[in-house]
């Protein structure tokens, strides 16, 4: 079941197009991951989506109801973080949350906020100043106010920039928990390939304001056919070297006795056989998989 | 419920909106001290009446204006507005908040001119007391979404207007001095202020309770007038702020 729709959504300032007729729906339960390098559009969309900004043309549907007509009650079912975005710097945690919690309509107000506080583990922060807390700290708090009105879809706007890569390894194992114990939908957008293939079900990509590519993570880095094999070799570097340039491979010499042969996955065991056949002593094989990195680089260079 | 944890929590609010006010009320209490030594009590009446009644304006639009403000500088302002409340919720919770400080502040500004300087304010009469704050604070909600719409249309490099625009209007509102003082064409120009009225009918109250109706009605219909306008000015400043994308920029 779709619980957002997005129709022809295009977003124009003067003559430039941010965004440009994108179609794409999300389905109840699932991690959808949006992409693409600084100027694609991400960010556009995630504020059309919220209401921030108002679209030139196209629609978005949140629960099957046009959301322009229907802002209060989408707003009230879904919710939104970012690392872009803070609390109320001068007041404290708790504050802040009884704050979006009445907001939110959220009953037992207090109930709720200390369920949350627990499973983020924050009690003892509760009483600090916002602002004196650190960025992983915030970012913590950030997902309690995001989840106080239990949405049933949650905007995600790059939510571990600017976090060190413990505190951001924490960060998506809670929205892994949150997949998991809550079923949670998400719309999740960053620059890190390697946290969107490890969290995202499917994946958009966005290209000047396009949609370039809609699939799995696993799907597009299979239509990246050249694998990257590495060798590492025991013989004479000009035998070797021979072989690869009359055999019209693709190479480069790195280190010590170590080549890297860019092919086709089908073509590895050939290669392999070829180098042994040749009396060359292999000591090493690596496959390096294209990763979803290939796919965004292909991508956003086209 | 925001407003109030910010005020207990932020020294800058408590001065713009309590300290300020007050000491304001208190210098201009002791200038009248000086004035009815000079001119008589009437008219040193005026000027602490003045005094405390512009409070009402000053810091209604101010928590209107800066309350938003507090939010952009906190970078708390797109949580606020993709959560259900609807601007016009938002814009009343904070005119509400605005009318409770001001209603406090001029509550103790008419204690301390009662006690130093004594003046007693509900000598003009519960209920002129009660229009006259009532049209102040209409007004004045006109005047905080103004700037508001200003704010969201333009950013934060017009921010001093949320505390300062104010009082860019304040000499054509006669708040200290009857209308009569003014040159003869900023006269015509000063009664088409809502507050100017309620001014020109306080003063009349300080010797006389009879309830100013053309007055009060007078500033009520320009009131009407002036909001309206301010609503639609809003909503225009609003809508094109969302459409050129600068509200999502608001936060940098």
């Amino acid at each position: 079941m779709d619980v957002l729709e997005v129709k022809d959504l295009t977003k124009k300032f003067g003559k430039f197009t941010a965004v440009d007729k994108i179609s794409f729906s999300l389905r109840k339960g699932e991690i959808l991951g949006l992409l693409g390098p600084n100027g694609a559009g991400k960010t556009t969309t995630i504020q059309m989506l919220l209401g921030l900004t108002t679209p030139s043309t196209g629609s978005i549907l949140y629960f099957g109801r046009d959301f322009e007509n229907n802002k209060q009650e989408s707003l009230s079912r879904i919710n939104f973080t970012s690392a872009f975005n803070t609390l109320q710097n001068r007041i404290t945690v708790l504050q802040n949350l009884l704050v979006f919690a009445g907001l939110y309509g959220v009953r037992d107000a207090k109930g709720k906020i200390m369920k949350l506080v627990e499973y983020f583990e924050i009690m003892h922060l509760l009483n600090e100043r916002f602002k004196d807390l650190s960025t992983g700290q915030k970012t913590r708090i950030n997902f309690i106010k995001a989840l106080l009105n239990d949405p049933e879809i949650i905007l995600m706007d790059e939510p571990t920039a600017s976090l060190d890569p413990d505190i951001a390894d924490k960060t998506l194992a809670l929205i892994e928990d949150l997949k998991k114990t809550r079923k949670a939908t998400i719309l999740y957008t960053s620059h890190d390939m390697r946290e969107v293939s490890r969290i995202c079900d499917r994946v958009i990509f966005l290209n000047h304001g396009k949609i370039a590519a809609v699939d799995t993570p696993l799907n597009l880095t299979k239509k990246i056919e050249i694998t990257t094999l590495r060798l590492t070799y025991d013989s004479d570097k000009k035998v070797l070297e021979k072989y690869l340039r009359d055999n019209e491979l693709e190479y480069i010499f790195q280190d010590k006795n170590v080549v890297l042969v860019k092919t086709r996955e089908k073509m590895v065991p050939k290669i392999i056989y070829g180098v042994t056949n040749h009396d060359i002593w292999i000591t090493d094989i690596e496959i390096e998989k294209p990763t979803l990195e290939d796919v965004f680089l292909q991508i956003s260079r086209t | 419920m925001q407003e109030l944890f910010i005020t207990r929590n932020s020294y800058e609010v408590i001065n713009d909106i309590i300290i300020y006010p007050l000491w304001s009320i208190i210098v201009f209490g002791f200038l009248t001290i000086y004035l009815a030594g000079v001119t008589g009590s009437v008219i040193a009446n005026y000027v602490l009446l003045g005094t405390i009644l512009w409070q009402v304006i000053n810091i209604t639009q101010y928590s209107i204006a800066v309350g938003c403000l507090w939010e952009v500088w906190s970078r708390n302002l797109t949580n606020i507005f993709i959560t259900p409340v609807s601007n016009k919720e938002y814009l009343l919770a904070y005119t509400l908040s605005g009318s409770v400080k001001s209603l406090m502040v001029m509550s103790l500004g008419s204690l301390i001119s009662y006690w130093i300087f004594h003046f007693n304010i509900l000598d003009l009469g519960i209920l002129n007391l009660f229009f006259h704050f009532g049209n102040l604070t209409i007004f004045a909600f006109g005047f905080g979404i103004i700037i508001l719409g200003l704010i969201f249309r333009f950013g934060t490099r017009i921010q001093a207007f949320a505390w300062g625009l104010i009082t860019f209007f304040q000499p054509l509102m006669a708040v200290i001095y009857p209308v009569s003082v003014l040159p003869k064409p900023l006269q015509s120009v000063a009664y088409l202020f809502p507050p100017t009225h309620v001014f020109e009918a306080a003063r009349i109250n300080v010797a006389d309770q009879t309830i100013q109706w053309q007055s009060i009605i007078t500033a009520f219909l320009l009131n009407l007038v002036f909001v309206a306008l301010s609503v639609v000015f809003f909503n225009a400043m609003f809508n094109k702020s969302k459409n050129i994308g600068q509200f999502a920029r608001l936060e940098g």
